[in-house]
């Protein structure tokens, strides 16, 4: 249902006789008056740009000073800017900072926009029709492909379902989320093109990806979402990336296997630091996370281990030996970064040991 | 003059190849890292700020860097040929390639959040040594 505002403002004789006066000529011009935090917001290093933390120099208008719970508004205003009475609530329910919380996503925002690349033009697509694979071997990289399109889709999802709850004092979180989007619809799109091109065809959907990326999206909170998006998924996207790089026989799928590897690091990078302060700032939360990332591990184990993944790995690498190995380092990785997140040890009670030994034995 | 390759010499050539294809570092976008290349027991710092490749020098405190990339001399050369005779590493020889199995080329660390930085920045390192393809090399 629609939102009607308190006021019906076409009949509003207040407003109107406001508007005839300043149409006669009499400004108060309030507004231009009342300044009361200028700052002087230059770029630090030129060729950088003006960067977000450029102009977030000045404790008014930065977030150094935002407190851990905003509790003065809930409105559409810019962090910093003058709030007049009367404002409306926007509904914001992410309103505590440590929930959403990373020093380094401003940065990663600039980064982001920084390093895009567009699918149509930049990947050289004409190298796949120097260098043609094997049936088997194209039909295994399109099945892959099939499977990244489905977490670029479900990639953009995961963000959208949050950012519009968060409060606007965290814009530079809102900023980079929409950029996640960005992000992660490129890929879709990316790698929906590559599975497409030429003689092409879309592979076979995983029920087992299916349950991993709903484990995902379901997650009951921002920080859970956070986590099982940013620091699970993410993990083992950027190790598909740097293994389709390893892969690939062309320059087409060089380009791809980078550039998916490049920006998955960017949720990685996220993930780490906002876990960090995350359990820093909630200790309590912590348990509560492990929990959590315990059954996105499961929901992993299944894909990890599903005919629509592991098969084209396997017929693309040469045997089950290589994959076990790729995925044993994809998955010390994954813990190496939890425990820079300040989750502990998670390889002693991840589902995803069991697995892997049982792949080695 | 032919360059000797591993050298100090070598490293800031790229550095200036570099700065000489400026407009497209700049379009591989921002590149904000500093880390090191182990070519046998020969340590090298390469630093990223911006765009640009700040500094190259020798290094002996690989604690300082996000990550070291670590082969033997026999290794770099091979890279370096592939580079050189094709216009850029081939499928192959990338640094990815080379890392992703874990014996080939090495990735040293200590925190995974700089360890992340190279694949972060991977196509930006990987025009760098590309660069080689421009130098009169002496790999033997």
């Amino acid at each position: 249902m629609a939102y009607i505002g308190p006021k019906d403002f076409s009949q509003d004789t207040n407003l109107i006789a406001e508007v005839m006066r300043v149409m006669s000529g009499d400004l108060n011009l309030e507004w231009m008056k009342d300044h009361p935090h200028p700052m002087a917001a230059r770029p630090k290093q030129p060729k950088r740009g003006l960067t977000l933390d450029d102009i977030n120099d000045d404790p008014h208008y930065g977030p150094s000073a935002l407190p851990e719970i905003i509790r003065r508004h809930f409105s559409m205003t810019p962090r910093g800017g003058i709030l007049p009475e009367g404002l409306p609530s926007l509904g914001y329910r992410v309103n505590r900072k440590s929930d959403l919380w990373a020093d380094s996503a401003a940065a990663l925002f600039e980064e982001s926009k920084s390093r895009r690349w567009a699918p149509a033009r930049n990947v050289p697509w004409d190298a796949l029709d120097e260098a043609p694979l094997s049936p088997e071997q194209d039909r295994a990289i399109r099945q892959l492909c099939t499977g990244l399109t489905s977490i670029g889709l479900v990639s953009t999802d995961v963000p959208s379902r949050w950012v519009w709850l968060m409060n606007q004092d965290f814009h530079e979180i809102k900023y980079w989320m929409c950029a996640q989007m960005f992000d992660a619809t490129r890929l879709a799109e990316a790698f929906r093109k590559r599975a497409l091109y030429g003689q092409g065809a879309l592979g076979c959907d995983s029920r087992e990806l299916g349950e991993l990326l709903k484990i995902v999206m379901e997650s009951e909170t921002y920080p859970l979402a956070s986590a099982a998006l940013n620091l699970t998924l993410f993990s083992f996207v950027q190790s598909l990336g740097r293994r389709f790089e390893f892969l690939s026989s062309n320059a087409a799928d060089t380009y791809l296997g980078t550039r998916l590897a490049q920006d998955a690091s960017r949720f990685t990078a996220y993930g780490v630091d906002h876990i960090r302060q995350f359990v820093s700032a909630q200790p309590a939360q912590l348990e509560v996370v492990n929990e959590h990332l315990d059954l996105v591990d499961n929901g992993l184990v299944g894909y990890l281990g599903s005919r629509e993944l592991i098969e084209p790995l396997i017929v693309l690498s040469g045997g089950v030996e290589p994959v076990a190995a790729f995925y044993r380092k994809a998955a010390e990785e994954y813990f190496e970064r939890c425990a820079a997140a300040g989750l502990g040890a998670r390889e002693t009670r991840s589902p995803l040991q069991g697995f892997l030994k049982m792949l080695e034995s | 003059m032919s360059i000797r390759f591993p050298s100090l010499e070598f490293f800031k050539a790229l550095q200036q190849r570099a700065k000489d294809d400026a407009d497209a570092f700049e379009k591989l976008g921002v590149c904000d890292t500093t880390f090191g290349v182990r070519v046998g027991s020969d340590l090298y710092r390469i630093a990223f700020e911006i765009y640009e490749c700040t500094e190259v020098d020798e290094a002996s405190d690989p604690a300082s860097l996000d990550f070291v990339l670590t082969a033997p001399v026999a290794l770099w050369k091979e890279m370096f040929e592939s580079v050189i005779a094709n216009g850029g590493a081939d499928a192959a020889h990338t640094i990815n390639s080379l890392t992703h199995v874990g014996d080939v080329m090495k990735v040293e660390y200590e925190d995974p959040e700089g360890h992340d930085r190279l694949y972060r920045f991977m196509a930006t390192i990987q025009r760098f040594l590309d660069e080689a393809q421009h130098l009169d090399v002496e790999l033997n």
